[in-house]
Parts: C-alpha cells; sequence; structure tokens
C-alpha cells in the first residue's frame, strides 16, 4: 500500500486545532462555571450596596458596574474599579485553568505531535479562551441587568455608547486571552504560577501604579488595561477603533512571544 | 523510503547527554523493537520524533520529509508515557477531540472502529478517571489508532496490560503494519512479547545506538543450544566437555551451546552409558542475546 501525504493547509489546521478547543469549552463544566460567576459578580455588588437601609449605595445607576462615566486610570473607590473589567481577572484564571488542564491531563502531547507548527496552539488557545471571555462579558451584563431591576437602580444611559462600550470591552477580550495565553505557556510547568500571574496582570495593578504617576493620561491606553478602562459609557466610534487596534495589537504580540517561545524550549 | 531517519541526534537536560548523536534507521512497514534500559534514551528520541522536545543538534526525517512537516505529522499517532486523556471527560469524547484534531471525515464512525479493536465499544460513556490502568492505556491505543496513522510511536504499550490485553496489542500491531502499511515503533522491557511481533531492533544504550538488526539476522546470529538433565550432571559434563566447546553447568542442568544436531548428543551419551532424564535443543531468545550483548559492553 503506498503512503500518501496532503499537507493541510494554515485554516485546515486552524480549524481542527479550534475544533478541539470549542468541544472542550462546550462539553466541560469550567465555561459554565465561569459564565455564571461573570453573571453573578454583578448582581452579588449590585444588590448588596444597593440593598443596605441608611447607606448611600455605591452605584447610582446600573450601567456604572459595567463601566466608568468617563475612562478613569487613577482609582479613587471600589465602585470606579469594579466594573466589567472583572471578568477579565476571572477570564485570567479560567484560561489559566483551561490551558493548564492541557498539560496536567497531557493531552496537549496529542496536540503538539500533529500540530509542529506552535502558532496553531496560541492562536486557537486566544481565540477559544477569547469568545469565552466574551461570553462572559454577556452574562455579566445580563447579571447586571437583573441586579438593577432587582434593587431599582436607574437604567438611564446614551444606548450607543453603552452598546459602543459593552462591544469594545468583548473585543478586548482578545487582547486579555493572547496575554493569558503566553502567561501560562511561559508558566505551562507551574499551574499555580500561571494564575497567580494572570490575576495580578489581570487586576490591571500595574496600570493603577502608573496611571497614580502619570495622572489621567490617554497615553496607558496603549496597555490592555488602559483601553478596557477606555471603553466608558461615554464611548463613540473612536473607542471601538483604539480598542480593535490595541487588542488585535498586543495579540498579535503575545502570540508571536508564546510561538518564539514554544518553538524554541520542550513542551512537554 | 525509511518511515524514521535520525542521523547525530543529541539532546541533553542540564548539561547531562540523554541522547549522544543517536543514529536510527526504520524501514517503512516495519515494527520496530526499541530497547535499552531505563534512562538510555528511548522516551526522549521518542519524544524528539513527535516534536515534544527541542534537540540540541541532529536531524529527523520522516518518511523523507523533515519531520515537521505537518503533512507527516497529522499522520503519527503516538503513546508516550499516558494517554493523555482529561480524566473528567468520558472515552468518547476524550477520542472524539483526537478525531476532530486529526480533522477526520467521519469522526463518529471512526471512534466507534477503534474502540472496537480495542475491545471498548462497550465503555465509550465511562468517565476516562474511572476507567481501569489496562483500561487506560487501551484508550491511548485507540487515540494513537485513530486516523489510520502511518508511524505509530508507542512508549511501553504493554505495561498494564493482562496476558489478553497482550494477545489483543499484538493482533492490532501486526494487523495495521500487514494491512495499512502502517510502521510502529515500540519500546518495551517485556521482550519476550516483543520478540513475537517484531521486524526489527533497535538497541540503545546511554543515549547511543549500540545495534541495529532485522529480526532475521537476529535470528541467523542466535546460538543454537541443548538443555539436558541426567542423573550425576558433573559426570556428564566430563564427558561433555571431551566432545564440545561450551558445556555450562547450570542449576540443575546442563546447557551445550552450538549444537545442530540432538540425536548426536544422545547417542554419544548412550554409548558412554550416561542416561539422559530430558533434553529439549533451543535459541538464544531476544532477551537472553540483549542481556549478552549488554554485559559485553560493560566488560568493554
Amino acid at each position: 500500500m503506498e503512503l500518501q501525504f496532503k499537507n493541510p493547509s494554515f485554516f485546515e489546521r486552524l480549524k481542527s486545532m479550534l475544533g478541539v478547543d470549542f468541544y472542550r469549552l462546550f462539553h466541560t463544566p469550567l465555561f459554565y462555571i465561569f459564565l455564571s460567576i461573570a453573571a453573578i459578580i454583578p448582581a452579588m455588588i449590585l444588590g448588596t450596596t444597593g440593598m443596605e437601609e441608611g447607606v448611600a449605595p455605591m452605584y447610582t445607576n446600573t450601567w456604572h458596574i459595567i463601566a466608568g462615566e468617563t475612562p478613569t486610570y487613577v482609582v479613587n473607590s471600589i465602585a470606579e474599579y469594579a466594573n466589567m473589567n472583572m471578568v477579565f481577572i476571572f477570564g485570567g484564571i479560567m484560561v489559566s485553568i483551561f490551558i493548564g488542564h492541557d498539560y496536567k491531563s497531557g493531552y496537549v502531547k496529542q496536540l503538539f505531535t500533529t500540530h509542529p507548527k506552535k502558532q496553531d496552539y496560541m492562536m486557537s488557545k486566544s481565540i477559544t479562551c477569547a469568545f469565552a471571555m466574551a461570553c462572559m462579558c454577556l452574562t455579566y451584563t445580563l447579571g447586571a441587568v437583573a441586579a438593577g431591576l432587582l434593587t431599582g437602580t436607574s437604567f438611564e444611559v446614551n444606548v450607543g455608547s453603552l452598546i459602543i462600550a459593552i462591544v469594545s470591552k468583548m473585543i478586548m477580550s482578545l487582547g486579555w486571552a493572547s496575554l493569558y495565553t503566553f502567561l501560562n505557556v511561559i508558566f505551562r510547568k507551574y499551574f499555580g504560577i500561571s494564575i497567580v500571574s494572570s490575576f495580578f496582570f489581570g487586576t490591571g495593578i500595574l496600570i493603577i501604579g502608573a496611571a497614580a504617576l502619570l495622572g489621567e493620561s490617554s497615553i496607558l491606553n496603549i496597555f490592555l488595561y488602559g483601553s478596557s478602562v477606555y471603553a466608558c459609557l461615554t464611548s463613540n466610534f473612536d473607542t471601538l477603533i483604539v480598542c480593535s487596534v490595541m487588542s488585535i495589537g498586543w495579540a498579535i504580540i503575545y502570540n508571536v512571544l508564546g510561538t518564539a517561545l514554544l518553538s524554541k524550549s520542550d513542551v512537554y | 523510503m525509511n518511515a524514521i531517519e535520525i542521523r547525530n541526534l543529541s539532546k541533553s537536560f542540564r548539561g547531562m547527554y540523554a541522547l549522544d548523536g543517536l543514529n536510527m534507521t526504520v524501514p517503512v512497514g516495519a515494527i520496530y523493537g526499541f530497547i535499552g534500559e531505563n534512562g538510555s534514551g528511548k522516551s526522549t528520541t521518542e519524544k524528539l520524533i513527535c516534536g515534544h522536545l527541542v534537540a540540541d543538534q541532529g536531524e529527523i526525517k520522516l518518511f523523507g520529509r523533515d519531520f515537521t512537516d505537518p503533512g507527516i505529522r497529522v499522520r503519527v499517532g503516538a503513546l508516550i508515557e499516558n494517554a493523555g486523556c482529561f480524566p473528567g471527560s468520558s472515552v468518547y469524547q476524550n477520542l472524539m477531540m483526537q478525531a476532530i484534531n486529526l480533522n477526520l471525515e467521519n469522526p463518529d464512525a471512526e471512534i466507534r472502529r477503534v474502540l472496537k479493536i480495542v475491545r471498548m465499544e462497550d465503555s465509550a460513556s465511562i468517565k476516562f478517571k474511572s476507567c481501569s490502568l489496562g483500561m487506560k492505556q487501551r484508550i491511548g491505543i485507540a487515540m494513537a489508532l485513530l486516523g489510520e496513522p502511518a508511524l505509530l510511536i508507542l512508549d511501553e504499550p504493554i505495561n498494564g496490560l493482562d496476558t489478553d490485553g497482550m494477545r489483543i496489542m499484538r493482533e492490532i500491531l501486526i494487523d495495521i503494519t500487514k494491512n495499512y502499511g502502517c510502521t510502529v515503533l515500540i519500546s518495551s522491557h517485556i521482550l519476550g512479547e516483543l520478540e513475537k511481533i517484531a521486524t526489527h531492533y533497535g538497541i540503545i544504550r546511554q543515549g547511543k545506538m549500540i545495534m541495529e538488526i532485522s529480526a532475521s539476522d537476529m535470528d541467523k546470529r542466535s546460538r543454537v543450544f541443548v538443555d539436558l538433565k541426567t542423573k550425576d550432571l558433573k559426570k556428564t559434563k566430563s564427558l561433555l566437555e571431551l566432545k564440545y566447546k561450551n558445556v555450562k553447568e547450570e542449576k540443575d542442568y546442563l546447557r551445550v551451546y552450538d549444537v545442530e544436531e540432538v540425536d548426536l548428543i544422545v547417542k554419544y551419551l548412550l554409548e558412554n552409558n550416561d542416561l539422559i532424564k530430558e533434553i529439549k535443543k533451543n535459541k538464544i531468545g531476544l532477551e537472553e542475546y540483549y542481556i549478552e550483548l549488554m554485559s559485553k559492553k560493560e566488560d568493554k
């Protein structure tokens, strides 16, 4: 019998790798647990801070738990910090568990045996995790709306800006997912460090620190946390452009770095 | 064309060489028994072929092409160290992921086919973590068999299998090489089992290939011997030593090497009034050959 080898195209390779990741995403509880967490968190914050008698509610408008009124990099209160950007913190933990299981189970061996091109792995994980985080943004919105209705908090907003803010944050998921994929590739042998590092970068603490020194500067928008904050309730079409450019730009950088790292080091 | 061709392959871990200029040639359609002590570099070689490790130097070619060729690698099935399955997912789900990974056209039918081969048709819905060691090993083999691989790399696949499991494994490997033109690289410590299926052998020691030989050549080289029991072994030994060069006294029998005709020994001892209680002609097996080879290398 004569053996024949057909070279799969880049898209065929990516399709098969994405197929595996999405199959796993939809067939394991992890994704649904984090969707629920994303929905519960805003509901809990808005519910508990809005129903306490005699205490001024932390949020006077439901949509403030989605995004700030204006881009606020210098954080003065929890209310200014706690918004949809928190999805990127939980998302980081989810990505660490998702990728960590690849290594812990040993399944990554199968992936690397059949996919010698390491960019397939980086791109597939980034896209799948970005999708998961974007879905978390949606359940976060649903949780916020439900809590707003329950507490009777105001829903007054510029609908166009709100939609742009939510869509922009969803687009930012790609950049964040690529960062977390890269971190998990660096610390692939150390599951604990992967989670801690993802959490650390997800909080945006470095950018908040930089903002404390630099003040409210739009230069911070070049970072993932900065552009995520830039997506606010006064967003316009420019916001969408800035977030798209930054998210895709960082995704490319992290994918290139991750591919180089995987190509030059032992993967398992 | 060779299925695997490795030239001057080296790999070190923290300055210690696991592979030191390894050369290896595996012909297409062979069942290549890869033999060596623990830590000799078998798994490292297999991991390098599968791209899990990065070599310090050297060249790996699979079916005449560079081993990083995606068209070749998608036809490589591997079971190295463990099955590499998600414990919380079912057997079927794990196989489905691999079928999708291989871009198979009819994944469900293909999964049913490999589950039937490894005799696990009724275990598809069981969670991987609930499977026994033997079942896990069989699932690993099923994963490696998905999509009719051109090259199968199996690291200690017989470990954890019961007698029936070993027989099934033998049948599978012989079937896929004969009927599908698949090449198998298999490492195992159970040399007796390997001997039943391998068409070629590669013996590795301290990261270097010390011998590559076909099973037929090995058979030709294997020394013939006769084991016999008599009432008085010491007396028989002195008698035999007059006629045969290599006579060894074992625990309760004598071994006479390089004897082609058994009846000549029988006749000779009868003529000398020595009665044989038991006699058996045999050939040195892979295990004995390997031990002899290793002890010779140690002496050097």
